[in-house]
């Protein structure tokens, strides 16, 4: 199973992309773990979750397909 | 989301449908401009919009939505935010409401504008004359 995860604001730039792909991932903690294992300075940063475009809190099982967003604090307007 | 900055003929676009809007008595607009900060004695030059667009479409509409059932005089809320590059003095943002009467249209788009700063996913990057860069 693959998902797609997208990285936006501060988080694209430390990440050095906008989309990386993860293979074999239940959920959405163990997706964090991996994308700090990545790119540890996330870690540092507040961001919110969504799962195919609905924000979530949620500690949600992941399916193939997915898209995931990391999303730093908004600055619209 | 348009590219770059709002113009000038966009701007004059909506003022031009007023004139049909004959069930409107009062329009509020308002536009965001990019100000040239001064951020550790350098000017920003520019301000570079990004956004989730599939997340911004979904939650653009959810504020009008709101607004329309909150405002029961509103008729109509428009918005159009900028992505990629505005220039200090550039127009970001443009909120267009028009309603029956006068109250409803300056209240109604007063709240557009903060919950389109609290609900829209959209993120600033500043760029300063250096060229060196801050994310608001």
């Amino acid at each position: 199973m693959e998902v797609k995860v997208l990285f936006f604001g501060v988080l694209a730039e430390i990440s050095g992309t906008g989309i990386k792909h993860y293979k074999d991932v239940k959920s959405i903690s163990e997706l964090k773990l991996r994308i700090y294992d990545d790119f540890p300075e996330i870690a540092h940063y507040n961001f919110r979750i969504s799962i195919n475009s609905e924000i979530t809190d949620a500690d949600l099982f992941l399916k193939s397909g997915d898209e995931i967003a990391f999303m730093p604090p908004f600055a619209g307007g | 989301m348009i590219n770059g900055p709002v113009s000038q003929t966009l701007i004059s676009e909506f003022i031009a449908k007023m004139e049909r809007k004959t069930d409107s008595g009062g329009h509020m607009i308002f536009l965001g401009q990019v100000r040239a900060d001064e951020i550790n004695g350098k000017l920003v030059r520019a301000i570079e919009y990004s956004a989730y667009s599939e997340l911004v479409n979904i939650e653009a509409e959810k504020i009008i939505n709101s607004i329309l059932s909150e405002f029961d005089d509103v008729r109509s809320v428009d918005i159009i935010h900028s992505k990629g590059i505005v220039n200090a003095g550039g127009i970001s943002l443009l909120v267009f409401v028009s309603a029956g009467h006068r109250l409803q249209a300056v209240q109604a788009c007063s709240k557009a504008v903060e919950l389109i700063k609290e609900n829209l996913p959209v993120w600033k990057k500043e760029i300063l004359e250096d060229d060196s860069h801050l994310w608001k």
